[in-house]
This record gives structure tokens, C-alpha cells and sequence, in this order.
């Protein structure tokens, strides 16, 4: 029996590659309504999968006098989509990311609190610290803190939101999770120690077998030492995926779907990333190096290990542009058939370079309705995936123990 | 046109963050007629109020919901988000009753007028989302909203999109009472000021003279009635029924705002920000 596989689905926006809007099984205008989230929440379902996760942004477009006009909007607020979700499936984990930068302790207690109660014990939530400088304007602050700083106060303001739960669940009943699962996504040493002492569940990327190893037994080192149990905390790194019925036809599809971003698409999408407006430069010429890293508000030097090496082999800012929409997010792209797809997850979970995937549709829904089709029957006569939920919440579907222990009275 | 007649209550019920509760008030206040929810109160909020109006969206097909937004734990930027969000999710059934809770009624303002200014960074018509040509936004119609208040500021625009609506109905609970241009909604009890608002709600007891409420919405000096409810499933009943001759036949199909004649005045909002 291998060791069993846990699925999340994470469902920003239209699918993970920016062209992926433009695909026609892609749906766009869904997005702004309530039958494009029922039918997800019911497909993911389907497909016996952990938990449905939303990512989420607190900066602005437009801000710096140019909005993109060929990229996609990220989605509405995550909270208000996964309790509509929760209102119209049964068993669906429903992980909801909240910056512990910019919400109150007492106010993200809350939101949480009534998500747990409402969804019958669903609620996890993907701790992050918010990297966007173009963030703290929209809540009356010149600048983003400190990156260090920022998980000081994340361990603080989690601290903080327990306290309230444990009030809340000692006045009007304790909620079916006690409290929310705790998810975590933050690849820095800061982020990993923080990872290692409250999460339950980490998302990563891991663009190799070997980088998932690497993590997983780098995060198992870490937990093990903040004297938690290793197995009782989920590695579960992004994997986008391309399936068709032959390997040969998945690589044609991934091309069309690359060659739906154009020029246009391309340099926007690389501005974004890079927070400089690109649109100004010749897209035959070189990469202005000193021009992005003039005008960028995100660290300069990360910018500058990013730009270093397509500069000095004399990549034009066009072909780097292009090359970049390729690997949105670093995240690991599968080009394949369903089975070929359903062999890899399996060989990764066996060579522990994870505990289970956290999928990411090139586009929405056409891609995750051929998952769920055809990769989860097979998946499942191999015996690596669940053919019912074990329960009703998310701990339960998940594994992991009953009741929090750190809710301990 | 006719004036319809606005029937509203309130549940602030711990019990309504249970599913099988919230399902069962929901279900009695759409069958009672009810056009107006509100989820919590103004002294007390003993759940997320705008959790539990999300979860109610697919639930929903006429009955409003109007979840309360305390400035004790709000923040224009998130409340601006999710009520966006909601608002698409219910079909445009959504309507806000900001409330105080400890902050002053200035803060309460401010937080309304903020939450308004990131929403109409967003022009009405600024999704294009032709695939074909690739374009998916209008970018001229997208901007800043430079907000800055008394007690916040916010950059903007939302990076969710503009409400259904427009803007979601704005209800102001007169126990709870702001200053703002451009309030739809308005709930006072007897004696109690009413701020100035398009339409006026008369807050009662469950048990109401139906005679003496139809006569002064015949003589225009009120719009209809707010009910707090103790017991919601019993008293949604009995309203139902106590009302009906008042509730029958009104429109049923279209968004809040069209359903109760109230259209956005964006001129209002635009001249406020201004
Ligand atoms: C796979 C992954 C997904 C993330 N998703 C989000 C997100 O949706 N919203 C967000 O504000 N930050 C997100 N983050 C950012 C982290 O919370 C963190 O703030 C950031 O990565 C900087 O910390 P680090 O250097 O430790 O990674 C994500 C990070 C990773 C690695």
C-alpha cells in the first residue's frame, strides 16, 4: 500500500499560467459568480481532495499609473469565497489566507471562529506575512515592516488569536476544530523556524524531486528540534499541470497555452513580478537592469539574483519576459498524460519529497475537470487516494490529531 | 410606481453560526417576506457577521442580507473586499449596516466613506475579458483611490472589483447613527431621530399593530419596518403571516437596489470624495 496522498486545490484566480485566461476552457467571467465556486467546490470534492486554498494580496493595481490591461484580476476576497464554498459542499477542507501584518488579532479570531462553526469544522488558515511593499498604503503606513520584524509579529499575533479562541470556545461552546488548522507558506529561515513551531501544514514550491527531498527533510529537522512531531506537519508543494492523451499532445498544449501570451501579456506579467513599469523599453534590447532596479519598491537585491544571470548570457527583454510567464511562481510544471501524472505523485510521496500536492490548474476549471476525470481513478485503484473522507473536518480529513494540543486548557 | 413596502429584522443569535440554525432562519425569512437581514447587533456580535452573510450568498434568492460591520475590529480595505465579493456571490442581495461598537461616529463615517472610495476606483464598465484580443480590463477606468480621512487612509483601488451593485445598500441603524451622504436605509424606533436616508424603517416589537403600521406607510411617514428578533424561527412566522397583506405581490426578481427602487446616486458619492 503506498503511503496515501493528499490533495489541495489552489484555486487563485483563473489558473496558474497568466495566459490561462484566454484558454477556451477557461472561464473568466465566472469568477464574479456563485455557480463557477459551487461547481469547483463540488468538482474538488469529486476528486476527494484535503482542502481548497485561496491565496491572497493586499496591494493594489494601478497604483503606480498603470494597470495592466492584459493579465487577469486576482479573485474576489478568499473569505467570502470559501464560506459560499462551505454552503454548498460537505467534506472540503476551506483554507483561507490572512496576513498577520495587516489584520487585528481579535478581528482574523473572529472571521476564523465563525468560518470553523459555519463550515462544521473546515477552517484552516495560511499564516503569511504579507511581501508586498504596495500593501502598506492601503492601510495608512509608508512601508512594509521588516521582514524579520514582520515574523516576530506573526508569532505574536497567532499567540494573540488563540487567546481569543480559547474565551470564544469557553463562552459559547468550543467550535468542531477548536480552531483553525495552521498552514504556512515562507521559504526563509525566518519563515521556516516559524513554519516549524505552529504549522500543521506548510505549501511550498518544489520545482525538482530533489528540491522537495531537501525541503521536507530540512522542515522534519526543524520540527523535530522545536520538539514537534515530524509527521504530524504536511509538505505539501505546488504542482501545475498540463494533461492530454499523449506526452507529445500535453507538450502541444502547454506551447498553445504559452503562445496566448503575447508580447503585451508577457511584459506586463514580468512587470508585476518586478513592480517597474516595462513598458516603456524596447522589448529587442537588453534587459535594463539599472533601470528595474532603480525603479522597483521590492528588495533590490532579490531583484538583482533574478536578473543576473539572463543578463550576462544577453537575453532582450522580450525573450526574458517570455521566458518568465513559462515558470509563474517557480512552482513544479507537469507536461503529460494522466497516468504519467498519477506515477509521479506517486514516486515523489515514496521518496518523501512530500506528503501530498498542492495543485494548481494551468487554467479553470477545464484543466482540474480532467484531474478529477482521470487522474483520481487512478490514483485511487493504486490505493493512493482516499475513495471517501474519513470525517467531517479538516483534521480529520487531513490526519492530524483530533484536537489542537496547544488548545489545551 | 407604486412605494413597496420594506420589511426588515435582526438576528443576533450566537446560534445563527451554526449551519443547520442558520439554514433553518434563513429558509423562515425568505418565506416570511423579509427584506432585509441583519446578521448581529449593535451591542453585541457574537460571530463574524460577514462570514455567516457569504455563507448564506448561494442560499439566498430574494431575502437581502445585511451583515453588521463594527469598526471595533473593520478595516475599510478588507471590509471593502469582502463585501465586493459578497455582493457578486448573492446576485446583488447585499446590503452593510456599519456600526460603532466603542469607536465614535465620526470613525464610523470615515470608515464608510473609505470603504465607498476604494469601490469607486473600479469603473462600472472596466472588465473588457475579450479572449480573443487578449484584453481582459479597460485600464482607463481603473485608479487610485487616494483616500485619506480622519481616521484612515487607503491608497486603493480595491484589488477586488467594483461591488455588484455598485455599492452594496447601506443601512444605518440610528442606535448606531452616522452622517454620510447617500444612506439608503434607515431603522429608528419610536421618538428617536431619524438620520437622513432615502428610506425610513420603524423599529417594533415582534407583536405589531398591523392596522396603525399600514396606515402610516399609506401616509407616507414611514417605509416600511425593522423587527429584532429573540426567537427568530417562531416571530418570522407570525410576521409573515401578520403581514402579509402588506408584502404580497411586491417584485421578487432583480438586485436589492432594483427590487427596492433604490439606485446607486453615484453623483453623491463621487461629489463627497471629491
Ligand atoms: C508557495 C508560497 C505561497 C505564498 N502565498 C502567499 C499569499 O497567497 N499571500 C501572501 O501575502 N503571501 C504569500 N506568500 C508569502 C509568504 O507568506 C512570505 O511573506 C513571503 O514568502 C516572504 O517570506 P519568506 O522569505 O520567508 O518566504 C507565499 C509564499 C510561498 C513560498
Amino acid at each position: 500500500m503506498p503511503r496515501p496522498i493528499h490533495l489541495w486545490a489552489f484555486l487563485q484566480g483563473i489558473g496558474h499560467y497568466p495566459s490561462g485566461w484566454r484558454h477556451p476552457g477557461a472561464d473568466p467571467a465566472g469568477v464574479f459568480t456563485m455557480d463557477y465556486y459551487a461547481r469547483v467546490g463540488r468538482l474538488v470534492e469529486k476528486g476527494r481532495f484535503d482542502a481548497i486554498v485561496f491565496g491572497d494580496q493586499l496591494q493594489s493595481r494601478g497604483v503606480h499609473g498603470r494597470a495592466p490591461e492584459h493579465l487577469a484580476m486576482p479573485t474576489l476576497d478568499p473569505m467570502a469565497l470559501l464560506s459560499a464554498i462551505a454552503s454548498v459542499t460537505q467534506h472540503v477542507g476551506l483554507v483561507n489566507t490572512l496576513s498577520t501584518t495587516y489584520w487585528s488579532p481579535e478581528g482574523l479570531a473572529e472571521r476564523f471562529a465563525t468560518m470553523d462553526r459555519i463550515s462544521g469544522g473546515r477552517a484552516g488558515w495560511n499564516i503569511v506575512t504579507t511581501a508586498h511593499p504596495d500593501t502598506a498604503p492601503n492601510f495608512g503606513d509608508d512601508e512594509l515592516p521588516e521582514k524579520s520584524l514582520r515574523y516576530k509579529m506573526a508569532a505574536q499575533t497567532v499567540a494573540q488569536a488563540q487567546a481569543v479562541w480559547r474565551e470564544r470556545n469557553a463562552e459559547l461552546g468550543t467550535s468542531p476544530q477548536a480552531r483553525p488548522v495552521f498552514v504556512q507558506a515562507g521559504q526563509s529561515a525566518d519563515g521556516r523556524d516559524f513554519a516549524a513551531s505552529i504549522a500543521e501544514a506548510i505549501f511550498c514550491s518544489a520545482p525538482t524531486m530533489e528540491d522537495g527531498i531537501a525541503f521536507r527533510n530540512d522542515m522534519r529537522a526543524r520540527v523535530a528540534a522545536a520538539g514537534r512531531d515530524p509527521d504530524a506537519v504536511k509538505i505539501m508543494p505546488g504542482l501545475s499541470f498540463i494533461l492530454a492523451d499523449t506526452e507529445a499532445a500535453a507538450i502541444a498544449k502547454d506551447q498553445a497555452i504559452l503562445d496566448l501570451a503575447d508580447e503585451k501579456l508577457c511584459i506586463e506579467y514580468l512587470s508585476e513580478s518586478l513592480v517597474c513599469d516595462l513598458t516603456q523599453f524596447d522589448v529587442n534590447g537588453p534587459i535594463p537592469v539599472e533601470a528595474i532596479l532603480a525603479q522597483t519598491i521590492l528588495p533590490k537585491a532579490d531583484i538583482a539574483r533574478v536578473l543576473e544571470k539572463p543578463a550576462a548570457i544577453g537575453l532582450s527583454l522580450g525573450k526574458f519576459a517570455a521566458g518568465y510567464v513559462r515558470t509563474p511562481r517557480g512552482h513544479n510544471v507537469f507536461r503529460g498524460t494522466a497516468s504519467q501524472l498519477a506515477n509521479m505523485m506517486i514516486q515523489w510521496i515514496e521518496a518523501g519529497a512530500c506528503d501530498g500536492f498542492t495543485l494548481q490548474p494551468a487554467y479553470m476549471p477545464g484543466e482540474l475537470e480532467i484531474f478529477v476525470e482521470e487522474v483520481v481513478p487512478i490514483l485511487q485503484a493504486a490505493g493512493a487516494l482516499r475513495t471517501e473522507y474519513p470525517g467531517s473536518t479538516l483534521r480529520e480529513t487531513m490526519g492530524l490529531p483530533r484536537w489542537p494540543a496547544d488548545m489545551a486548557a | 410606481m407604486t412605494r413597496s413596502f420594506i420589511l426588515s429584522a435582526g438576528v443576533g443569535d450566537p446560534a445563527l453560526a451554526e449551519p443547520a440554525t442558520s439554514a433553518q432562519i434563513l429558509t423562515a425569512a425568505e418565506a416570511a417576506g423579509v427584506d432585509l437581514l441583519l446578521l448581529g447587533r449593535h451591542d453585541s456580535l457574537p460571530f463574524d457577521p460577514q462570514v455567516i452573510a457569504a455563507w448564506a450568498a448561494p442560499r439566498v434568492s430574494r431575502l437581502g442580507v445585511v451583515p453588521l460591520v463594527s469598526t471595533r475590529i473593520a478595516h475599510p480595505f478588507h471590509v471593502a473586499r469582502a463585501l465586493s465579493a459578497i455582493d457578486f456571490l448573492s446576485g446583488g442581495l447585499l446590503g452593510w449596516a456599519p456600526v460603532a461598537q466603542g469607536g465614535s461616529a465620526a470613525q464610523l463615517a470615515d470608515m464608510v466613506r473609505a470603504t465607498r472610495a476604494l469601490w469607486d476606483g473600479w469603473d462600472e464598465d472596466c472588465l473588457i475579458i475579450d479572449k480573443e484580443a487578449g484584453r481582459y480590463l479597460d485600464t482607463t477606468k481603473v485608479r487610485p483611490s487616494n483616500y485619506v480621512g480622519t481616521h484612515y487612509s487607503v491608497r486603493g483601488p480595491v484589488n477586488a472589483m467594483r461591488p455588484k451593485q455598485g455599492h452594496p445598500l447601506l443601512v444605518c441603524d440610528a442606535a448606531s447613527p452616522f452622517a454620510v451622504p447617500g444612506i439608503d436605509v434607515v431603522i429608528a424606533a419610536e421618538g428617536q431621530a431619524f438620520p437622513a436616508a432615502a428610506r425610513r424603517l420603524l423599529r417594533v416589537e415582534p407583536d405589531i399593530d398591523v392596522a396603525a403600521m399600514a396606515a402610516r406607510f399609506e401616509a407616507g411617514e414611514i417605509d416600511g419596518l425593522h423587527v429584532d428578533l429573540a426567537h427568530p424561527l417562531a416571530e418570522l412566522g407570525r410576521i409573515g403571516e401578520s403581514l402579509s397583506a402588506l408584502t404580497r405581490g411586491r417584485a421578487a426578481e432583480g438586485t436589492l437596489r432594483e427590487r427596492l427602487g433604490l439606485p446607486l446616486t453615484l453623483r453623491n458619492v463621487y461629489e463627497e470624495i471629491a
